[in-house]
Order: C-alpha cells, then structure tokens, then sequence
C-alpha cells in the first residue's frame, strides 16, 4: 500500500480512538429544513426533526429550536431514518461454532466485539443498527444479537434489549459442507451430508428439547407437590436444551439460511410440527416460487438484490425476488451479510424499483421499516415518527439515487458519523504525514 | 574394651553422627546483610540496616544500630546497596519443556490417526485434573535469566487448552520441583481460547462450554451430596473426574484465575465469576484499562502482564505495522500506569514473556509510561503475595517472611541498575 495512503489510514483511526461520537448533543438536536422521508407518514418538504434525550419529539415544518439545542441544517438533504441492517456478522469475535452441527448455545450475543471498524464503514452508509447473526455452518447455529452502531461505546451499550430473540438455523450446501473437500488427516465428514439429513437432525434436537422440557415440567410439578420425594433432584441445566426450549415456548423465533423453496418449504412443516415461529428465511433466492405460502404464513424473507448464481443452490434466482415479493405480501428486507456493502444498502434496496417495479418509499421501506418489523424494534425505530428513537440518517441527494452519498449519521440523538468531519480530520491527517519528521528519520 | 563397650561407644557416636547430620541437613546457613538501604516494601524505607538471614527466613531487619550481628553469621558488607524483597510474577508459564508442535496441515498424519478414520487429533478442551507441578523441568538457565533481575518467586500456570489444570507456586532456588514448591495447587486456570479440530472452535462456543461445566459441577456436586446423606434407595451418581476436579473451585471458593486476552473477555469473566459466585482473579489483563470502569464495579484481583503486544483481533494489529508498534511501545505499555490513575489495585507478571530481561525492559517502558517507580514494586511484591494467599511468607522484607531477598546497586528498576545478590530461602544464589 502507498505509505502516505497507510498514513492516511492509520492516523484516522487513531483519530477515531478518540471518545465518540462526533460530537455529542447529550441527544437534543433540532434537524432544519431537510426533505424528510418518514417511510411510514409520507414525505415532508422543507421540514423540520426536533429530537429530545433521544426520542424525536416533534415532525413537522417550522419548529423552533429550544433553548441550547443544537441546530443541523439539513437545507437541500434528505432525512431517513437509519438504515437496518437485517442480516450481517459484523462485530463479533468469531462467527461460527462449525465443529458440531448444533449449536444453540453458541451466542453471538456474548462475543459482541465493539472495536470491529466495520461499525465506522457501517456509519458511512448511513447504517445505525444491525442483527448480527451466528453464521450458517450449522442446521442449528446460536442466538445472534441486535445491535446499535455506537461506534466507541462500551459492547453492552451497543445491544438492543428490546429486539426479539432470534435463533439461527440454516438449511442446504454450507449445512452439508458441499464445498468441502475431504482429505486424508482431514476432519471427517460431519453428519449431516445431506438436506434430508438436515431435516431429520433438526427435528430430533426438537424432539430432544421437548423431553428436556418435559422432565423440568415434571420436576417443577413434584417439586411444589405437598410431599416433594425425598431424593428430589432437579434435572441438569444443559444450554443447547434451554436455547431450544425458549424457541419451541415462543420466547424466541427461527431465522433461517435457506435458498431453495423445497427445503423452505420442509422448515415450515417443521414450525408448524413444533410450534415455533419463522420470523424470516435469509437469502430466500427460491422465495418467489413460494411467495403466496410465505404470505399466508407470516414468514418474511431478508435478501440480496442482484447477486444470484453464485453457487448452485442460488442459480434459480432472480433479481425480482425482493420486488415481487414484496408484492406478493412478503414482508421484505434487504441485507448486506458483509462489512462491506454494509456501507451502500441504499443502492441495494434501490434496485427494486427497477427489478420489480416498487415505489421510492416502498424500495427504502426494504431497509428500515420492514427490517425493523423484522426484528421486533418497529415500535422503536424504522421510521420518522414522533415518540420513536432518533436513528437518524442525513443524505445529499435521494436515497434512492445512483449519485446519493450519505453525510451524516445519527443514533439517539448524537451524531456518531459526520461525512465533513472526517474529510477535515484526514486532510489534517495526510498534511501530518507529509509534514518532514523530527529527527531526520524518513 | 570389650564389644559391648564398643557397641556402645558405636551407637553413642552414630547417634550423635545422625543428630548432627539432621541438624545440618534441615538447617540454612545465616547471613547477616550489613549497612544495606533497606527497602522492606511493608515499611518505611531504611537507609542504613542490617537484615539477618537465618535458616531461610528473615529473623531480623532494622537500622545497623538496632540489629544485633550474630557470631555464627556471614557477614555481607552491604555498603552502597539496597535491599528488597525478592520480585515475584504471579503468572508465568516457565519451567516447563518446550510444548510439542502442534501437527500442521503438511505433516502427514500418524498412523493411528489413519485408523481412526482420518480424524484430526483432536486438542483437549480441558485437562483440568492437571497438576502443572509435575511437569515442572527446572534449568538453572531459566532460573538464572529471572534471578539476575530479581525474581525470586513465580506462578507456574499450565498453558493448553480451556479448563488448563492447577497452578503452583515456587521459589526458585534450585533444580529439585519439590524443594522450590511454595504452594500446591495454587489455583484452577480457565483460558478462553478454541480447541483446533474439535468442540469448541469458537469463542462464543468456549464460553458456552465454561458455563456448562460449571452448571454439569453443580448438579454433579447436587447429586453428591443428595446420594451422601440418604444412598438408600438411591441410583448413585456416576463419578466423573472432570467435574470432581471442579469442586472446590465451585463449592469450597478456591481461586480460579482467568485468563483475560482482552478488554471483552474482562467483561466475560467477570459474567462469569459472578455467576457462579466463584473466587477468582483475571491475568494477561493488558487491556484492563480500558475496562477500568466495570472493573471499578466489581473489584477483582488483577495479575496484569508486562507483555504490550496488542491482543491478535485487536484493531492495533489490523491496521498495518505502524499502528501496531505505537500500540506496543506507548499505548500497551500505560495500562498499569492508566490503572494507578483509576485508583484500581493490581500485581505485575511476567506472563507471555520468556526471560528476565525482557521482563524487566518492560517493566522500565511500564514506567516510563506512567507508572510511579514505588506502584511497579509494590505490585511485583507485596500485591501478588496477597493475591496468591502468601502475604504471610513473601512480598515483603520482615521478619518471619521467608528470606528471599535481593542486593542490588542502584535503584531497582533502573536502567543501569545491577542485582549484585540474590537470596532464594535464605540461600544465596550462584549464578
């Protein structure tokens, strides 16, 4: 790399060690004069975001900034609410528990690494949460975890409490380890190898949790019973059981790896069996051969827009997918599944309105308001509406723009990217590093 | 004389030839150290004192004039000296043999892996039932390289694995593993690393895998206790040596020490220990600063390392060389420093460095970061003394203690300093 560009870099994030966000406004904020796109309330020309502690307070035109409450002027931009992220692994220490196939115990939730910069290149692009997810090495992977995208803050300010508890699993070729290619010395083959395979270990492990379930119930009942036994023991705790026990009570939903509509299909025979909820199947390449059954059962895909064929089991699929889905009554999201294109969702979500033909509001729906149904935070965030947190992006043209870029990022109120900022500190940055050395050393 | 007379006289002499040698066996030599500064870290400083070394302990220690110079001692004239007590790492992973290489992907593999059907060897996750003691291979080599700066006490941790077995403590005085141990066992060491080719390869799965052999512990130790008070009728308990092993760290609060990579797996101990209301202390900690505010939340035993390379995720390490080297010699090396400042206690160890005097380097790059010159020996003393549960034999120059103690020319510490002297168990050391 060229040394001024490592300079460059390098001071930058040096930079950005230092305690952020941006500048904070202990949450007050008055957003001025910006064309603003509520998603759900339509869209307010001219108008005006006061932000309190936090929480938007007031939407609407004309209003004056209390006293000592920090004014942005959003004159010729666009506000949105924060983009969300429905499906990613950024921010974790380690992605995938892969040497067992199930794995419920492994949460992803416990290994939430806030020093991850994919955060800072998820801020560029306007991004302020995320449900960050086990990876699909497993039928049953582990908890993931929602996260906001305070960048510089503490890892446990970082977690949405409020989000639903959602549970990885995944079907097809990463489960079956396809691409693996087995060696002598190698590990040997983990069952299961293939998507019958799948299905049946998934539904033993549930079997298995509802016999775990059982002989709590039954101790629970001998316990408070007026003559307990004497030699009472209360069963072992064991983690994977008690993960899969809060699926199978409700206390969590199934989000699921899934690319061919057979195999999606099977899972929701499986739900059904066994009671539990599928909030969403991730990637869902297959989704528009099934858009009507994922309808009537209230089962939401989260997709990329246009990179299919990239391996088999995604040959079947088309860049309509999300548009007509949506359509059809799906509720549909975006997702990046990188810390790359973490950074241009916008573009993303805007490819379908030419590949499906949705409306500007209804594309960007795919990356706020829906995935903030999708992960039970609709009551929070997702849109511009009074009494809802204020994650906040600040955009130069329309979102739904091939020339947009994203110049300011807000979350609860306090400014954590600031496009204009950033450009200064790094000009400040390579000045420094061109400036010649004290000591004559090069 | 007839033979009985010479019977007797033969058992009067080998009687007192036993005696004799039984004294002279058990019984250290005295030194009496003479018109030394004395610096006993539990004290005031003395300028001019003399420090009595008898039979391995400390029998006294005061001003020239107070202490009385017994006829039997050797004296060290001590002039231009000074006295402290000899440092102590209350975590390292010396004296051991060097591991075994782990197999890489181009080493092909042994046979009986073949048989079994190709399986990669898997690492054990815990190996908890461990006693590193009997792995210790003293060489004087070692022993030298952290004597020369002052070390006279270690913690020797086992090194694999997640649940890694039992440490011990020694002095170093010498080759013989039975005559250096100080205490046995010394703690249950849990590291939260991954097991290559077998379960748990994660971190989040490590995790998960601590607290459900705590949770199999506590059930285990449930059924005991169940089947000890009424086996009558009772299927009894299979016995499993894992969990047995973790006993007396989860029920009777023996230490358990975790070793904390960095500022997230603080935060992950600390869930942890109070969980399950364990007794335990965090090591490698280089990042403890940074978790000054929880750790001010729940006060906890710190044995935070000298070793300032930034932990391998650690975004110092992925930015490219130059960052990665203002981490190691100015950001790193504060965290003691940045600790003093927040007011949080915490002892120094040598951990992940392998001689004296890069130890000892680190310990001056420690000190020019910040870290006052009195904190840095207090927490190479009398802090780990009291952590390990030995403030009543080590860390400090008194009298009782036992009698390691070191003679050096400057201050400690110093970069020209020279440690002219050292006394392991009141024997002094030839290097």
């Amino acid at each position: 790399m060229n040394k001024t560009i490592r300079n460059l870099l390098t001071s930058a994030v040096v930079l950005a060690l230092a305690p952020l966000p941006v500048f904070s406004s202990g949450g007050n904020l008055l957003i001025k004069n910006g064309t603003i796109l509520t998603v759900t309330k339509g869209v307010i020309a001219k108008g005006d975001i006061l932000v309190l502690n936090g929480i938007i307070r007031q939407v609407g035109q004309d209003i004056q900034a209390p006293a000592g409450v920090q004014v942005i002027d959003a004159t010729g931009k666009y506000v949105i609410p924060g983009i969300i992220d429905s499906h990613t692994h950024i921010a974790l220490d380690g992605t995938n528990e892969g040497s067992e196939a199930i794995t419920p115990e492994a949460d992803v939730g416990e290994v939430v690494n806030a020093d991850d910069t994919a955060i800072l290149t998820a801020l560029s692009g306007g991004v302020t949460m995320v449900h960050t997810m086990h990876g699909s090495a497993n039928p049953i992977g582990g908890p993931n975890v929602v996260l906001k995208m305070k960048w510089g803050r503490p890892s446990e300010e970082l977690i949405v409490h409020e989000a639903l508890r959602t549970l990885k699993f995944a079907l097809g070729e990463n489960v079956k380890q396809s691409s693996r290619t087995i060696t002598v010395g190698g590990p040997p083959p983990r069952y299961p190898q293939t998507r019958m395979g799948t299905n049946a270990i998934i539904r033993r492990e549930l079997l298995k949790a509802k016999v775990y379930m059982e002989e709590w119930d039954r101790y629970n009942k001998l316990k408070a019973s007026k003559t307990p036994p004497k030699n009472l023991l209360p069963p072992g705790k064991d983690l994977r059981m008690e993960v899969l026990s809060d699926l199978l009570r409700g206390k969590m939903v199934a989000r699921c790896h899934d690319y061919q509509a057979t195999e999606a299909l099977e899972f929701i025979g499986l739900a059904k069996e066994f009671g539990f909820k599928v909030q969403a199947f991730e990637h869902a390449w297959e989704a528009y051969k099934i858009a009507a059954e994922l309808a009537a059962a209230k089962i939401g895909i989260s997709v990329f827009a246009d990179s299919w064929a990239y391996k088999m089991e995604a040959a079947e699929g088309i860049a309509y997918d999300a548009g007509y889905c949506a359509k059809k009554g799906v509720l549909v999201s975006i997702n990046s599944d990188s810390g790359e294109r973490i950074r241009r969702l916008f573009n993303e979500a805007s490819k379908t309105m030419k590949y499906g033909g949705l409306n500007e509001t209804e594309a960007l729906s795919l990356v706020t308001i829906n995935p903030a149904i999708q992960l039970g935070v609709d009551r929070i965030v997702g849109s511009l509406e009074v009494g809802k947190q204020a994650d906040i992006a600040i955009f130069n043209e329309h979102p739904m723009s091939s020339y947009t870029r994203c110049d300011m990022t807000i979350i609860d109120g306090d400014v954590y990217f600031d496009r204009g900022q950033y450009l200064k500190e790094r000009e400040e940055a390579a000045k420094q590093a061109q400036a010649p050395k004290k000591g004559g050393r090069p | 004389m007839n033979v009985r007379q010479y019977l007797h006289l033969f058992m009067v002499i080998l009687c007192l030839f036993a005696f004799a040698l039984g004294e002279t066996a058990d019984v250290g030599p005295t030194y009496a150290i003479r018109k030394a500064k004395i610096v006993p870290v539990s004290g005031p400083v003395i300028e001019k004192g003399s420090l009595i070394i008898r039979d391995g302990l400390i029998e006294a220690v005061g001003p020239v004039d107070k202490v009385a110079i017994p006829e039997d001692a050797e004296v060290i004239e001590a002039e231009g000296l000074i006295a402290y007590p000899g440092l102590i790492s209350a975590h390292t992973n010396l004296l051991l043999e060097e591991p075994t290489p782990a197999r890489t992907a181009e080493t092909p593999p042994g046979p009986a892996e073949l048989i079994m059907g190709g399986a990669v060897q898997a690492q054990a996750a815990q190996t908890a039932d461990l006693m590193i003691f009997k792995q210790l291979k003293p060489k004087k080599t070692t022993l030298d390289g952290f004597l020369k700066v002052g070390f006279t006490t270690v913690l020797v941790a086992p090194n694999r694995g997640i649940f890694q077995g039992q440490s011990v403590v020694v002095n170093l005085n010498g080759e013989k593993a039975e005559t250096m141990v100080v205490k046995n066992p010394l703690a249950l060491h849990i590291n939260f690393t991954t097991i290559r080719g077998g379960y748990p390869s994660s971190l989040m799965g490590t995790i998960a895998y601590i607290r459900q052999s705590f949770l199999d512990a506590d059930h285990y130790a449930n059924a005991q206790t169940l089947y000890a008070k009424n086996p009558k009728g009772m299927k009894r308990p299979e016995f499993d040596p894992f969990l047995e092993t973790l006993l007396p760290y989860l029920r009777d609060k023996k230490p358990v020490v975790f070793q904390c990579n960095d500022l997230e797996d603080i935060k992950r101990a600390l869930k942890i220990i109070d969980e399950f209301k364990l007794k335990a202390m965090l090591t490698h900690a280089n990042e403890a600063w940074r978790a000054a505010a929880v750790l001010k939340k729940m006060p906890i035993p710190l044995l935070v390392t000298l070793d300032f390379r930034p932990p391998n995720g650690s975004m110092y390490v992925n930015q490219g060389e130059d960052l990665k080297k203002k981490a190691e010699t100015e950001i790193y090396p504060a965290n003691a420093a940045n600790l003093v400042k927040e007011g949080l206690r915490f002892a120094l160890t040598t951990f992940g460095l392998n001689d004296g005097s890069a130890a000892l380097k680190n310990i001056q790059s420690a000190i020019k970061a910040g870290l006052p010159k009195e904190e840095a020996l207090k927490a190479l003393t009398i802090q780990p003394a009291q952590y390990l549960g030995l403030a009543q034999q080590l860390g400090s120059l008194e009298p009782g203690k036992i009698a390691n103690v070191i003679l050096t020319k400057g201050e400690l510490f110093d970069e020209k300093t020279q440690v002219e002297k050292v006394f392991v168990d009141g024997i002094l050391w030839k290097f």
